[in-house]
Formats: C-alpha cells, sequence, structure tokens
C-alpha cells in the first residue's frame, strides 16, 4: 500500500540526508559569524595537557600534569631560570650561604601578594614547609625538606619542633641543614615547596584543591573537569603583570583531535607534533620546536633475579644487540642515549663509548654470559605500558634481540599493572624481569637521577626497580651530594655513572629525551627550556597576531 | 499500573546492590594499588604509600573493606574519590550532565532520523531507499564509532570549517538551580551525530520491517476505507503499532549511550561520565568506578521502566505487568 507514494518521488531516503547537510552548514555558518565577532583585545593563550592534573596542591603534586598548572599559579623561594636552569631569586630577593654550608637564610622581597590580597611573609614560608614534611599532608615530596635539622623526627610525627627552621623576622627565613647537601638550593626550586597561605590551606574540608591560591603570575579562575582550566593574569605578580591576560588549559586526551584543534587555531600551543615523516609535519615548519628535555630513556633489568643477577656480560650483550640509531633516525629523533646522565645535566659525559650497535659482540658476550647461541637462556619478557608509540619500539627491541638468538616476550599492560610488576615491595622484586621506562631530572643536579634510580638504599618502589647494588656508586652518589665544588661533584657523577654503565651495564641505554612543542607563529616571547614544554615561562609570552 | 511500578522500583535495589558488589569485586582484584597510584607516578618513600594507605582505610581486610563500603552504600554515601579527594555524588553531579545532554542529543537524531529514514523504506521496499537503509544499519553497525567520529571531524571542522572541531565550550548558558553548565550548542553536533550513527541505521530497518508487517493489517484498510487521509493512516495507525519493537531498541541505545559513549567523549573531549569511569579505571579510584557504575545501572533500570510504560501509552491493548513484562492483552 505505500509503493504508490514513492513512485512518483525518485531517491526519497537521499532528502533526509540532503536536509541534514544543509541543517550542519547552516550551524557552521552561524557558529562562523559568532566567531568573528568577539573582542580583539584580551590576549589568550590556550594549550592543552591530555587529562586532568591529579592534584592541585603543590605539596602532593608529582606528575608534569599537574606542575603544568601549579608553576602558573604558584611560587617558591627560589626557581630555575628556564633557558639557563641556574638558581635565582623567586619570592626571595636574596639569600646567603654560611661557610659550613649548613645554613641557609633567605630574604624575601618586600611586594610579594596572595592572590586573596594578603602579604607574604616569613611565617609564610615556615607554615608551607611545615606542611609539606608534616605526615598528616601525605606528601609524596616531603624528602626535598628532609635535609633540614631535625626534619626526620617532625616527619615521622615524633615532635612537632622542627629547629632547622627559624624565622627571625617577617622577611627573614633561615633553612639549617643537618649535614651539607649540594643540590638544596635546586631542591627548593621544586613546586612542592611552593608558599602558601595558611588561611586557605587549613581547610578541612580541602576547599583549595578546587581553588587554589598563591602568589605566582596568574590566579585561578575555574577547573571544569575534564574540559578546561581557566586562570587570569594577577595585577599584583612581585614580577610585574603577565602581557597574557587569561590561560585556557585545554584537557584533551585525544592527540589526533588536538592536533586538528590546533590547526583550527583552538590551541596556541600543543605538547604533540606530527611524526617527522608526516607531510603536516613539513608544512607546520618553524611552528614546530624541538628543544633537549633533560631525561633519559632505557629498558631496566631487574638485577635480583635470573637471568640479569650478576650477569653483567649479559647485560653487555642485549645493550649491544640493540640498533639505538634506528629509534633516532626512523622513530623520534632523539640522541642516541650513551648513558645515564642526559647533556644539560652536570655529569653529562659525552666521551662515555656507551654500547654502540654491534651484534657480533653481542653474540660473544651472549656466550661469555653462559648462553651461548641464546642456549638455556629462561624466556625473559619485556614489560612496558601500554601506549600506541611504544608497540614499535619495543618490537625492534624483540627483534633486535631475535638477531642474537634471545627470545623475547613483550608484555604491555596499564600504568597501574605495570607500576606494580616493576616496583615490587622493598623487600620482593618486582615480577617484571625487563621493562621499559624513562626518567626526567627534577632539577639540574645528576643526584636527580642518580640517587633515586641507582643508589642501593632505594631498591625497589624508591626509584630503583632495577634493584641495582654496587657499593662503589653508592659512595660517589654520597659524596657528591655532600660536595659544594660543583666541578668535583660533577666528577664524582661522571665516574659513578662510568662503573653502572661501562662495567654493570645497569640498563639497556636508548636514547635522550627531546620536547617537541607546537606554538603558533602570533605567540611571542617563547622560552624553550631542558624542563620540558610545561615549564616554559607564559608569564614571559605575548600573542600578536597582527605581526604573524 | 501503580503496584507495577512500585514493583519495579523494589526490585531496583537488590539490582543495584548486586552489581555494585561485582564491580567492586572486579576493581579491587585487578593488579595495581590505589594507593601507590595515589601518591604519584615518581618514585617515592615507600612510607608514604603506607600513610597513605592507612588513610583510606586500604590496609585493613578485604571483607572488611567490603562492609564499609557497603554500609555507607546503604546510608547513601557512594564515598570519596582517591584520587581527586572529593565525594563521588559531586562527580556525577560534574560528568552525568554532559552525557546525557549528549545522549538525549544523540537520542533524538538517531530516533528521528532512524524513523524517518525506515518510514520513507517502507514506502519503496525493494528499492533505493530500502537498499540506503541496509547499507546505513550496516555501516553504523559495523564502523568503529572513533572513526567515524575522526572522519566528521576532519570534514566539517577541519575541512570545511563549519563546526568546532572538538570540546564542550567555555561558554554556554549556566542553568539556574543547579549549577550545570550546558554545552555551546554547535561544539554539540559532531559528537551527537557521531553517536546517533551507530543506531540510527538499525533504528530504520526496525522501523521498516515493523512497517513492512503491519502494512497489510486489516484494521488499515478499513482505516483507509473510511476516508482516512494516508498520512493519518500511516503515522495514526500503521507506525504507530510498529512503534513497539522500535522505542525498545531506542530505550536500549539511550542506556547504552549514558554508559558507552567513551569513545566518542574521547574524540571529541566531551567531559562526560564514561571517559571519566575510564580514567578511574585506569586510576583504580575504586570510589569512583562502583559510584558510576551504580547510578548508569540505576538509570539503565529507570529507562528500561519507562520504555515499558511508554509500551501501554502507545498500544492501550499492552497492560504492563499484567502477564510478563510487557504483556499484549487483544481486546
Amino acid at each position: 500500500m505505500f509503493r504508490g507514494v514513492t513512485a512518483s518521488r525518485p531517491c526519497p531516503a537521499v532528502r533526509p540526508f540532503l536536509l541534514f547537510l544543509c541543517a550542519v552548514a547552516a550551524l557552521g555558518l552561524a557558529c562562523r559569524n559568532r566567531e568573528t565577532a568577539g573582542p580583539a583585545a584580551e590576549q589568550t593563550f590556550r594549550f592543552r595537557i591530555r587529562e586532568d592534573p591529579p592534584t592541585l596542591d603543590p605539596a602532593r603534586a608529582i606528575d608534569q600534569l599537574s606542575e603544568a598548572v601549579l608553576f602558573r599559579l604558584f611560587r617558591g623561594l627560589v626557581e630555575l631560570e628556564p633557558a639557563t636552569m641556574t638558581v635565582r631569586p623567586a619570592v626571595a630577593e636574596s639569600w646567603t650561604v654560611s661557610e659550613d654550608r649548613l645554613t641557609y637564610t633567605f630574604r624575601l622581597r618586600d611586594d610579594v601578594y596572595f592572590h586573596n590580597g594578603r602579604k607574604v611573609t616569613a611565617r609564610d614560608v615556615a607554615w608551607s614547609y611545615r606542611r609539606l614534611l608534616s605526615p598528616a599532608t601525605k606528601s609524596p615530596r616531603r624528602s626535598i625538606l628532609e635535609p633540614l635539622a631535625g626534619a626526620a623526627a617532625f616527619a615521622r610525627g615524633a615532635t612537632t619542633d622542627l629547629p632547622g627552621l627559624t624565622t627571625p623576622d617577617d622577611r627573614t627565613i633561615a633553612l639549617r641543614l643537618e649535614k651539607p647537601f649540594a643540590p638544596f638550593l635546586s631542591a627548593l626550586t621544586l613546586m612542592n615547596t611552593a608558599i602558601l597561605p595558611a588561611e586557605v590551606y587549613e581547610d578541612p574540608g580541602e576547599a583549595y584543591l578546587r581553588a587554589p591560591v598563591g602568589c605566582g603570575p596568574f590566579h585561578f579562575v575555574r577547573w571544569e573537569q575534564s574540559n578546561f582550566i581557566e586562570l587570569a593574569a594577577f595585577d599584583r605578580f612581585y614580577g610585574g603583570r603577565p602581557s597574557i591576560d587569561r590561560v585556557v588549559v585545554r584537557i584533551i586526551e585525544n592527540h589526533q583531535g588536538a592536533l586538528q584543534e590546533y590547526l583550527a587555531g583552538g590551541l596556541d600551543s600543543l605538547d604533540e607534533v606530527p611524526e617527522d615523516d608526516d607531510p603536516l609535519a613539513a608544512a607546520l615548519g618553524d611552528e614546530i620546536l624541538r628543544y633537549p628535555f633533560i631525561g633519559t630513556e632505557f629498558i631496566g633489568f631487574n638485577h635480583a633475579v635470573a637471568p640479569f643477577k650478576g650477569n653483567a656480560a649479559l647485560r653487555q650483550a642485549f645493550n649491544y644487540a640493540v640498533d639505538k640509531e634506528y629509534f633516532h633516525k626512523t622513530r623520534h629523533g632523539n640522541p642516541m642515549a650513551n648513558g645515564i646522565i642526559p647533556p644539560g645535566a652536570p655529569g653529562h659525559d659525552p666521551s662515555l663509548p656507551g654500547y654502540p650497535y654491534d651484534p657480533e659482540k653481542a653474540r660473544r658476550l651472549l656466550a661469555q654470559a653462559g648462553y651461548p647461541g641464546g642456549r638455556g637462556l629462561p624466556p625473559i619478557t619485556l614489560w612496558y605500558n601500554t601506549a600506541e608509540s611504544l608497540n614499535q619500539d619495543m618490537q625492534k627491541i624483540q627483534l633486535d634481540l631475535k638477531q642474537i638468538d634471545v627470545n623475547l616476550t613483550l608484555q604491555s599492560v596499564d600504568w597501574a599493572a605495570y607500576i606494580a610488576a616493576i616496583e615490587g615491595t622493598p623487600v620482593r622484586p618486582g615480577q617484571a624481569p625487563m621493562y621499559r621506562f624513562g626518567w626526567s631530572l627534577d632539577y639540574p643536579d645528576a643526584e636527580s637521577i642518580l640517587r633515586p634510580l641507582l643508589h642501593s638504599a632505594n631498591a625497589g618502589p624508591a626509584g630503583n626497580y632495577s634493584r641495582y647494588a654496587n657499593p662503589r656508586v653508592d659512595a660517589l652518589i654520597d659524596e657528591a651530594m655532600g660536595l659544594v665544588d660543583d666541578a668535583a661533584r660533577a666528577e664524582r657523577y661522571m665516574e659513578a655513572q662510568r662503573i653502572a654503565v661501562m662495567e654493570d651495564a645497569v640498563w639497556l641505554f636508548l636514547s635522550y629525551y627531546e620536547s617537541k612543542t607546537l606554538f603558533k607563529p602570533w605567540v611571542k616571547g617563547v622560552v624553550t627550556t631542558p624542563l620540558g614544554e610545561f615549564r616554559i615561562p607564559i608569564e614571559r609570552l605575548r600573542i600578536e597576531k597582527g605581526s604573524s | 499500573m501503580t503496584t507495577y511500578v512500585l514493583r519495579r522500583l523494589t526490585g531496583l535495589a537488590p539490582v543495584l546492590i548486586a552489581a555494585a558488589t561485582i564491580v567492586w569485586i572486579l576493581v579491587f582484584f585487578i593488579p595495581g594499588d590505589p594507593a601507590r597510584l595515589m601518591a604519584g607516578s615518581r618514585a617515592l618513600d615507600p612510607q608514604v604509600v603506607e600513610d597513605i594507605r592507612a588513610e583510606w582505610g586500604l590496609d585493613r581486610p578485604v571483607p572488611l573493606q567490603y562492609l564499609t563500603w557497603l554500609g555507607k552504600l546503604l546510608r547513601g554515601d557512594l564515598g570519596t574519590s582517591y584520587i581527586q579527594r572529593r565525594p563521588v555524588a559531586e562527580i556525577l553531579g560534574d560528568h552525568f550532565p554532559p552525557t546525557l545532554i549528549l545522549a538525549l542529543a544523540a537520542v533524538a537524531l538517531s530516533a528521528g532520523g532512524g524513523l524517518a529514514l525506515g518510514t520513507l523504506a517502507a514506502f519503496a521496499r525493494g528499492r533505493l531507499p530500502g537498499l540506503v537503509v541496509q547499507v546505513l544499519a550496516l555501516v553504523g553497525a559495523s564502523t568503529p564509532v572513533f572513526w567515524i567520529g575522526l572522519m566528521l571531524m576532519l570534514l566539517f571542522s577541519s575541512r570545511l570549517g563549519w563546526l568546532p572541531v572538538l570540546g564542550y565550550g567555555d561558554d554556554g548558558a549556566m542553568v539556574p538551580g543547579i549549577g550545570v553548565r550546558l554545552p555551546e550548542w554547535d561544539h554539540l553536533v559532531l559528537p551527537a551525530l557521531t553517536l546517533s550513527l551507530m543506531s540510527m541505521g538499525a533504528i530504520a530497518r526496525l522501523t521498516r520491517s515493523s512497517l513492512a508487517e503491519t502494512g497489510s493489517a486489516e484494521y488499515l484498510r478499513t482505516a483507509a476505507a473510511k476516508g482516512a487521509s494516508r498520512a493519518r493512516v500511516l503515522v495514526g495507525h500503521a507506525l504507530r503499532n510498529a512503534l513497539i519493537p522500535v522505542i525498545t531498541v531506542i530505550g536500549l541505545d539511550f542506556s547504552a549511550l549514558l554508559g558507552g559513549a567513551v569513545a566518542t567523549e574521547y574524540v571529541f573531549a566531551w567531559p562526560g561520565l564514561g571517559k571519566t569511569v575510564a580514567r578511574a579505571i585506569a586510576l583504580r579510584d575504586l570510589p569512583v568506578v562502583v559510584g558510576c557504575v551504580l547510578f548508569l545501572t540505576m538509570i539503565a533500570v529507570l529507562v528500561s521502566l519507562a520504555v515499558d510504560l511508554l509500551y501501554a501509552a502507545i498500544d492501550p491493548r499492552i497492560q504492563p505487568g499484567a502477564a510478563g513484562i510487557p504483556s499484549v492483552t487483544l481486546r
């Protein structure tokens, strides 16, 4: 009965589509018209992070996403100059260090205000430091202040006295250490030591997690979960009001979508760039900035279990078997790693031979290790956290090791399961015999990579997942931490690195990191930094759309 | 009818507790330590992790943890997120509205488009419209939603520049009284369209076949003989009777969209519940996972109830609960 209705109207099913397309077009045109109507005067800088920051509490922040926001909102006594990575004044205008290198006395600026309008005093610094150390805060970074005299007992909750922290007057704070700790000033540049207003951060309801208050160049406006975080220029910032009026941190997990949004102009900067062989990379040209990032990528060996336990020859064989140049030339372009300490950090040693690709040598070392032709070698699994970008790299390693008759199984799991598999407990090694890992330095001192990852005192969850233990390396790291002479300290670091790399082949060394960031041509004043794209100072940027 | 509704609502509680318990057990036993993840992604002093474990009661025996959670649940407390350190109810309040808006828009598009296409196809069985419906159903069912989303994004946003690429927008209107911000309307178009394409074809195909079945019914011929217009016969009689299976599918789709829009939310950076649950699973944020699943289960059950009631509204021969759910009695 319905057939007759359609007989005189050909292709009726196409019509709804045409109507729908027209509707989409109309919506789009309306949208386009609206976009042209916005005010031109306001300078807004939009950049992207992948996920919501786990926390906006400086004491608890331990990841790049949180830091990407916190470094805009907060300031500590000192900070790193982004380009040179030297320590410079921030809330403290100056400081002195006693001859015995035990007492650091800071003089505060007189023009520092919190975003709530109150002036910052030395009491705020003392309160913030005590909060960081307090067992109630459960800060994963309380170790920064543990060199202070009495800090260990205070952090355990054994006492409320903290003799290493005194405030002689409202603008002076003195920090006394238990023993000399050379990287102390560098460690104070970490965002965890940010100065906080007690009246906001004493809130038992923790409202500050959703509305943080600091004394940085931007103040918090709003956070719409999984959507964006908005900040605005702080008029009373001691360093001068930023040119950028508004910062929008957009939360976009999908990297393809983020790239399209950047191309459409919805982002002024993006922490992800097209692959080198993508024609888009060539089209973007100067918008892509590449610069060193102080971090190292490696494959860790589990030194606590067979077959890597006590078998340096086997670890060396694996190192020689993998063609690191492939990753440099074909994959990400990052420099090949010849060791542990990346360029830019004191102790980096460009003359260290490392392990250039040499499959013949790898075979000989494999035989020397007790596994000629791979015979007798138990099954080995290489663990890594699930990430599309890692699959190909890990398969290449598997393929290279196959060339010397080593069969490697790949195991990709999510981050939570991965961490559980590699860390183990302080007394029980992780189940992963090999694991892919990367480490970026918190501050430009090799202590920031050598101590957590190689010192035997940190075996297990504290960072030394490989459970590497060499008393000579431990001694060199311990000695370096007490040396205030930079050259002497770098020498110890280099020697520790030489032993761990060339004698012990502690890991399979892959590459040193590089940052790759997109910036629109209208963004001026970009200062790249080896600390990573999220540490580029936004307060120094300007938007000059007319000039691009 | 009231008794039926009350009976259904009474049955809701055990369903919710069972669903939440299953999810609690699943998330609890997958590898990964929530206390370790709460402490952050870097290596750290193991004592900090122990302190966090004690703070959240994760060091207690598993049965005790479960009973504590259940006790809170029975008091209406969904718990507090390990990672965000705020009530799960608040997180639901933030993320459910965007998902609901997206699902409603997608269902409106898929139902509207599907019904229209299905009706047109029924008019022209075996011809091009029928083929289009077949193809659409096949493509919708077999093409990954993230691919459709990316293609639509590349076409309408990147190439034509008609619509925003992604996001919820930052300038939508606030709904007075409940603190919910609406999306900017142009940001809604592509995600809703992407989601709707999944089921639009299926609804169209179902509408077509239902109409084909009812098309030869005697009551339609009677209505036409009594002088009813062709449109009235189609819409008032044939389509109405063909709607029962279609509404079932729409109801199921709606429930699925509320919880299963993860891929669309991911592609379009939509701040919805699906993405929140996915991230909570990755971070082993047990209270958030269980709370969200519980809430979505409740919505699914309520939607199913609403669909049952709609049957009766559309077809008076159906009396929900009289003999099975739904039951049909011929007058």
